[in-house]
């Protein structure tokens, strides 16, 4: 799941309709995935789970601490009592619901992705998506008023005819704090930087 | 001394507020005289501000213990060099000191600007003088250093002992100091906005100390990890705790915003945008301010909780009213001159970075957040805490990476696909190899193989660039050496950009390292035994204690070994079959291939007076991994409890730093030439060469 994400990122955006460009990408994807596919994650120790556990569980007197990382006692009696019950086969699950089950939901480092906590994990997801969505469809209405921009004949028709279009982008960025006037695109009076600059 | 610094801190209060009703009145009544007055006003709460904190520090070289901070934060004890730090380690004497950096870097930025501001300056300096007038205020009504006790104790409480260590005379004040530092580009873009100055006049004075503010912060961010790696003894450098987050977030936006910035000074676009990212920007440090004094989250962090979290609170939500109002107010006249002609544009790749950044930002918001929301919407505590950060923000950066690689690739306005193209095959081809090699010696875990893919693809992206722009320069005849040093001259925000980029590697495989290999093991060893891990034998040869009245320390001395692992073969074994990384030797006798590497003396400090415990761990840094050893516990027999880990790659993380700050010094650098723009605009020569003036 993690892995995908920069994928989608900038797949729309950097790669149009550039079949080599996709081939070579693709070619990553596919090690990548078979990588996934012929890995066998390590056999982890139990002490590696307990120290991964520990991670995951915070200490209750300490202020934004994990029992990881905190020298207290109950850190240390907590540390223990993970890697007893992970001496007695219990899963990574069942060991966070046993301190949950004592010290409440706020024990764990992360909240669970169930419940009212799904809302923890999906809002971010939403953000990330919402807000590439967004600047893509910024850099696509921009350039919409460019092209029209450039294709009409006159100055006066392109005013006249891009108003409404304008205020359609406008509308389609309230919210997004990026403007997409057309009208001063052929200004000459700005002599700055028109260095292509690459 | 203390009567002194409270009427410096009143006069200051007055003089800021003059300031204010000065500049305002004379703007508005074309008062000339009065603004210049009320400029130079600007220079006196700099004096005041610097009398009030020399009051403050001579009473801690004194130890004037009548007043109530220093008998708090320092003893007659302590190391005369922690003065420095004894001044900020409290939330009055911090607050000073904030003013101070305020007064400080308000004075440079007003003597410092072009005169073609002129005309929005007196609002500039309104603002920046409101800010001061305010942290004037809450010095002398709400929180004053110089509280006189009653009766005056003999000896002082002492520094907190956590603060004693060489990276607290850097890392507070740097990210203190970068926090307050976003006030001025703010103030110089509201100044502009409120006199209805729409021209871009005010560019690069917004850039230049935007960037300096930036790298302040970042450094100060560094050097804090460094700190916690080296004393804090929990193994870690970063936590996601809530007061590194609001240093994070507007570090975030802010890096958003000296990217973007730079498509309004070559293009004359994304005015608004960048205007709305400074705003954003300082509401996330007044955040900052107000979650540092006593918020509503937990952190190990925080001050002691006090009533000036609600006035910060307050301060922050009329900062967010006034920089979004005034956004609003003058957003239609905020247009792009041109329109985005090509999704493949370095216009468009920027667009993108900007969101990912805000992303990563909203994302840390929430995660801060999330915690109050839950206790308000249904009553239960949860908490949010570092896997929750890792796991939700991870990809993402992991995804602005990626863009590190491509974006730089694309020129202005439009990209042709095809030389896209061509400039993107090698660096994947360099990705794909390194990957392959990976799987190849056998490395683990798939998504930090990737995620090493993706740093050798932007290294190779910036080595290609670098190699392209050289060799065509060698062709006209320059040396190398020579070539490339021309190159990077030619264009310092560009070139500067890509030595903080490749920092932002090199801190970037710290992180996949340490967060994916890290190996640890726990042991308690008796003097004369070893304790075994990966290939690393630590044998405990020595201790030892001193008493100080302030503090009980112990020390233990430990050689460590790079040992065969065939050599230990049985021990190995039984170890692994226990379900344990390493194990315990009794016998230390050196084995056939054991070699010596070294020394290293975990150390272990309590301070009865703070009931609080100092760890120092004992590091072996090498560039491939490093062997941490934090000292659990003294144990009364003379055995010490140790939590070992090998972090693979840490040092990348440290040696980020200097590449860091050379690379935002190259692109600060006051471009004199500014030969290639052919119509350039009227500048006189001694702005051109001032630092504001810099390309």
């Amino acid at each position: 799941m993690a892995s995908r994400y920069p994928f989608v990122m900038i797949g729309p955006c950097a790669l149009p309709n550039n079949s080599a460009l996709l081939a070579l990408i693709g070619l990553f994807l596919i090690i990548f995935v078979s990588a996934i596919g012929c890995i066998r994650e390590e056999d982890i120790s139990l002490e590696q789970r307990s120290h991964q556990l520990a991670a995951q569980l915070m200490c209750p007197i300490c202020d934004g601490q994990t029992i990881d990382g905190s020298n207290a006692q109950i850190s240390q009696d907590m540390r223990q009592k993970v890697r007893e019950l992970l001496d007695e086969g219990k899963t990574n699950g069942e060991i966070k619901d046993y301190f949950v089950l004592r010290y409440g939901e706020d024990i764990l480092a992360a909240p669970e992705g169930s419940g009212f906590n799904l809302l923890a994990w999906v809002v971010p997801v939403f953000i990330v998506f919402g807000g590439v969505g967004i600047a893509l469809l910024t850099i696509k209405n921009m350039r919409k008023a460019g092209i029209q921009a450039q294709s009409s004949p006159t100055p006066a028709a392109q005013n006249g005819d891009l108003s409404d279009f304008l205020a359609q982008v406008d509308r389609d960025l309230s919210g997004v704090a990026e403007s997409a006037s057309s009208a001063r695109d052929s200004n000459p009076s700005n002599p700055q930087n028109d260095e292509a600059n690459s | 001394m203390a009567d002194l610094g409270v009427m410096a801190l009143l006069l200051g209060m007055a003089l800021s507020a003059y300031s204010v009703v000065g500049s305002i009145v004379g703007e508005k009544r074309g008062m000339a005289e009065l603004v210049v007055s009320a400029r130079r006003a600007m220079y006196m709460t700099l004096a005041a501000a610097a009398v009030a904190s020399g009051a403050l520090v001579n009473a801690f070289v004194q130890n004037d213990f009548s007043i109530k901070y220093v008998a708090e934060h320092s003893n007659t004890l302590m190391d005369r060099a922690f003065v420095w730090v004894a001044f900020y380690s409290g939330n009055e004497g911090s607050l000073l000191y904030i003013l101070l950096m305020l007064a400080l870097i308000s004075a440079i930025a007003i003597w410092f600007a072009p005169k073609r501001l002129a005309r929005s300056m007196p609002w500039t300096i309104a603002i920046l003088a409101v800010i001061q007038l305010f942290y004037f205020g809450v010095l002398t009504l709400v929180a004053s250093p110089f509280e006189l006790l009653d009766t005056v104790p003999l000896d002082g409480r002492g520094i907190n002992p956590l603060l004693t260590h060489p990276g607290m005379f850097s890392h507070p004040p740097l990210l203190m100091g970068g926090l307050i530092a976003i006030t001025i580009p703010f103030a110089f873009i509201s100044g502009a906005l409120l006199v209805g100055n729409y021209g871009d006049d005010w560019i690069d004075v917004v850039r230049v100390s935007a960037i300096i503010g930036w790298g302040v912060l970042g450094t100060g961010m560094l050097l804090g990890a460094w700190w916690a790696y080296t004393i804090l003894g929990w193994g870690g450098y970063w936590a996601w705790d809530p007061i590194e987050n609001v240093a994070l977030m507007p570090f975030l936006v802010l890096t958003a915003f000296i990217h973007s910035i730079m498509v309004q000074k070559r293009r004359g676009m994304f005015r608004m945008w960048n205007v709305a990212l400074m705003n954003i920007a300082f509401v996330l440090a007044q955040l900052g301010m107000f979650i540092n004094r006593g918020g509503p989250v937990v952190s190990v962090h925080s001050f002691a909780a006090s009533t000036l979290g609600i006035i910060f609170m307050i301060f922050m939500f009329v900062g967010l009213v006034f920089a979004f109002g005034l956004f609003l107010w003058r957003m239609p006249h905020l247009k792009s001159d041109r329109v985005m002609e090509s999704f493949l544009s370095r216009e468009s790749a920027f667009l993108v970075n900007n969101f990912l950044f805000l992303a990563v930002m909203a994302v840390t918001l929430w995660g801060v957040l999330y915690p109050l929301f839950s206790d308000l919407a249904r009553d239960v505590s949860v908490s949010v805490a570092a896997p929750y950060f890792d796991r939700a923000n991870g990809p993402v950066l992991l995804g602005i990476v990626v863009m590190m690689g491509i974006g730089p690739l694309l020129p202005w306005r439009k990209a042709s696909a095809r030389s896209l193209k061509q400039w993107l095959i090698w660096p994947t081809l360099v990705g794909v190899v390194a990957i392959g090699i990976l799987l190849a010696v056998g490395v683990q875990r798939p998504i930090a193989i990737f995620a090493f893919g993706v740093v050798a693809f932007v290294a190779a992206s910036i080595s290609e660039e670098w190699w392209r722009g050289t060799a065509a320069r060698v062709r006209s005849g320059d040396n190398w050496p020579m070539a490339w040093w021309r190159l990077v001259n030619g264009n310092r925000p560009r070139h500067g950009g890509y030595i903080v980029h490749i920092s932002i590697l090199m801190l970037g495989l710290g992180i996949i390292g340490t967060n994916f290999y890290q190996q640890r093991t726990d042991g308690t060893l008796e003097l004369g035994q070893s304790l075994v891990i990966d290939n690393y034998r630590i044998e405990y040869v020595d201790n030892g204690n001193s008493s100080r009245p302030d503090r009980v320390a112990q020390w233990a001395e430990m050689t460590v070994y790079r040992i065969d692992e065939d050599d230990y073969a049985v021990e190995f074994d039984t170890a692994r079959a226990d379900g344990a990384t390493g194990f315990t030797l009794e016998d230390s006798s050196p084995r056939t291939n054991d070699k010596l590497l070294g020394t290293i003396e975990p150390w272990h400090g309590f301070y009865a007076d703070f009931n609080m415990a100092s760890v120092r761990s004992g590091i072996r840094s090498t560039i491939v991994e490093d062997l941490y050893v934090i000292p659990r516990d003294f144990l009364a027999d003379g055995r010490v409890s140790l939590a070992v880990s090998i972090n693979p790659l840490a040092w990348w993380l440290w040696a980020s730093g200097p590449f860091f700050i050379i690379g935002t010094m190259v692109a600060l650098w006051p471009q004199a030439a500014v030969e290639r723009r052919p119509t350039k605009k009227k500048i006189p020569e001694k702005i051109q060469a001032s630092p504001e003036g810099g390309n």
